[in-house]
């Protein structure tokens, strides 16, 4: 049984890679996108989540990866600092 | 009394684990379980050695087993260690019962996606992973004609570059539009795609497999797009951290199913240590954790874990993830992001690409070498960096990756100084002609 924070990245690595892909062969290759699977659950990740996902701006989409547990909240040191980018408001 | 120090895997994790808490105490009692009949040698060099590259499985091992032995190592093979007993400071070994220690190092590596399709029950279906069932599936590869390879996964490539320069008969199937697509760029892989089709592979892409048909043996894979013989089928699925033991003893695991762990490689449980391809870390750039790295990425991550075991204070950092691998007649690499997953994860950058040349224009052997480098738009900072070569793409991976780790710029890498020597160096450095570009791309 995979917990909350295992569904959530899985499903949203899965549909953020998939829309990515698919601008890219378009870009790149002249080809159509991956294969996608039908049903109300990709729906909701397809036409819900990614465009929710990609309006936010990049420094709350970066605070909820860091919200989200994982070894990324653990002491690490020779972390590369973050620099503020003037894009990212 | 000298502390108990048990390790459970005997991959590259465990074996760097022990040899490292060996080193920094030896009088440590160091005890590594393996449920294999060997320990210490490179799965990684399975395909090269069915490629015909390598001449024998043999070349693929560090140590003797006695070698072990002698260093104060007491491995034992072919032994499943079935619980931890963490409250207990005890593991749970099968024929052995009880075994108490101070310090516990969890390596217990990956096991390959299920494929979640009808048929994986049948005979005919490979896992590359172990090398005495290499050896065997070797034997098969002489009288196999037609394989398929199922995935375009980093052992896929290897996979297919292999049994095409077996003469095989070799089909890739892979449900996304070019192989390699959950981490490598489209106009990279392009090249290798185009060497495949010289060798005679058949790519099978945007295809899903749907079932793996036989009676006893597969002798064909059924697909989205029709049906494939099949003599035998690689499984190249991805690679899921092998956490079963971890997740009964209440370890904490992360996102991405990992072991949660910090730079010393500990975990939630004081005295447990867990390293390789069963944890997860976080990504210098984006601080995402990641999972499923290299065989050098576990191996060093084994003897930071082992040296913390027995009380010598070392740490691990963030990962810039310096890959890179033989498809067809081509090298392709990278470090850290690629455009394709950092448009998935919406990270802003600029980007600049050229086409340069290993060595002098007019020196013999000379080969073309794509670079693209993506860059930080508000600073300029590298971020990631793929290629596509015949020639130096590893050492280029290897030295972006400590560029993108130190914070260089496109500006830093515009200007860089380069070697410049004829047969090992052109004039102009594929870098510093991509950070050029990414100059101009940024209006900078």
């Amino acid at each position: 049984m995979v917990s909350f924070s295992q569904w959530l990245r899985s499903n949203s690595e899965r549909y953020l890679l998939e829309r990515a892909q698919a601008e890219m062969a378009r870009r790149y290759l002249d080809r159509p996108g991956p294969v996608t699977e039908r049903g109300l659950g990709p729906l909701f990740w397809r036409r819900v989540f990614v465009p929710v996902y990609r309006r936010l701006p990049w420094g709350l989409r970066r605070a909820v990866i860091q919200a989200i547990p994982g070894s990324h909240r653990q002491r690490w040191q020779g972390r590369r600092p973050i620099r503020r980018s003037p894009v990212v408001k | 009394m000298p502390p108990r120090i048990v390790v459970v895997g005997g991959g590259a994790a465990g074996i760097g684990a022990a040899g490292s808490a060996k080193q920094a105490d030896p009088q440590a009692a160091v005890t590594v379980y393996t449920e294999y009949e060997d320990a210490a040698y490179s799965p990684c060099g399975i395909p090269y050695v069915h490629g015909h590259e390598i001449p024998d499985f043999q070349r693929l091992f560090l140590q003797e087993k006695s070698a072990y032995r002698e260093a104060g190592i007491d491995i034992h093979y072919e032994t499943r260690v079935t619980a931890l007993d963490l409250d207990g400071r005890a593991v749970q070994v099968e024929g052995e019962g009880l075994v108490p220690f101070d310090r516990l190092v969890v390596a217990t590596g990956f096991d390959y996606a299920d494929p979640g399709v009808p048929g994986t029950d049948l005979g005919g279906l490979y896992y590359v992973k172990n090398i005495r069932r290499a050896m065997e599936w070797d034997k098969v590869l002489d009288t196999t004609k037609v394989a398929v390879v199922v995935d375009a996964s980093p052992l896929g490539l290897e996979m297919v570059t292999a049994l095409a320069h077996r003469s095989i008969e070799t089909h890739l199937v892979d449900p996304h539009p070019w192989p390699l697509a959950e981490f490598a760029d489209p106009d990279i892989i392009q090249p290798v795609e185009e060497s495949w089709a010289e060798l005679g592979v058949r790519m099978h892409l945007n295809t899903k497999v749907e079932a793996f048909v036989g009676d006893g043996a597969v002798r064909a894979v059924r697909t989205s797009k029709g049906e494939l013989p099949a003599d035998l089928a690689v499984i190249c699925t991805h690679k899921q951290p092998n956490n079963t033991l971890a997740r009964q003893a209440r370890i904490k695991l992360g996102s991405t199913g990992g072991i949660v762990v910090d730079e010393r490689m500990a975990t939630s449980v004081p005295g447990v240590f867990a390293a390789g391809d069963c944890v997860e870390l976080p990504h210098g750039v984006s601080n995402v954790p990641v999972q499923g790295l290299s065989g050098s990425h576990a191996y060093a991550q084994g003897k930071v874990a082992g040296a913390n075991a027995a009380g010598r204070p070392r740490t691990y950092q963030p990962v810039y993830v310096p890959w890179g691998m033989v498809a067809g007649k081509w090298v392709i690499g990278g470090a850290s992001f690629g455009e394709t997953n950092a448009t998935a994860l919406g990270i802003p950058f600029v980007m600049g690409v050229a086409q340069g040349i290993s060595r002098a224009r007019y020196y013999p052997g000379v080969t073309k070498v794509r670079v693209k480098l993506l860059a930080d738009p508000g600073d300029l900072r590298l971020i990631g960096a793929q290629m596509v070569g015949q020639e130096g793409i590893k050492e280029r991976a290897d030295f972006l990756a400590m560029a993108i780790r130190t914070g260089v710029t496109l500006e830093d890498l515009a200007w860089m100084e380069n070697v410049y020597s004829p047969p090992i160096g052109a004039l102009n450095e594929p870098i510093a002609l991509a950070a050029q570009n990414g100059l101009a791309s940024a209006g900078r």
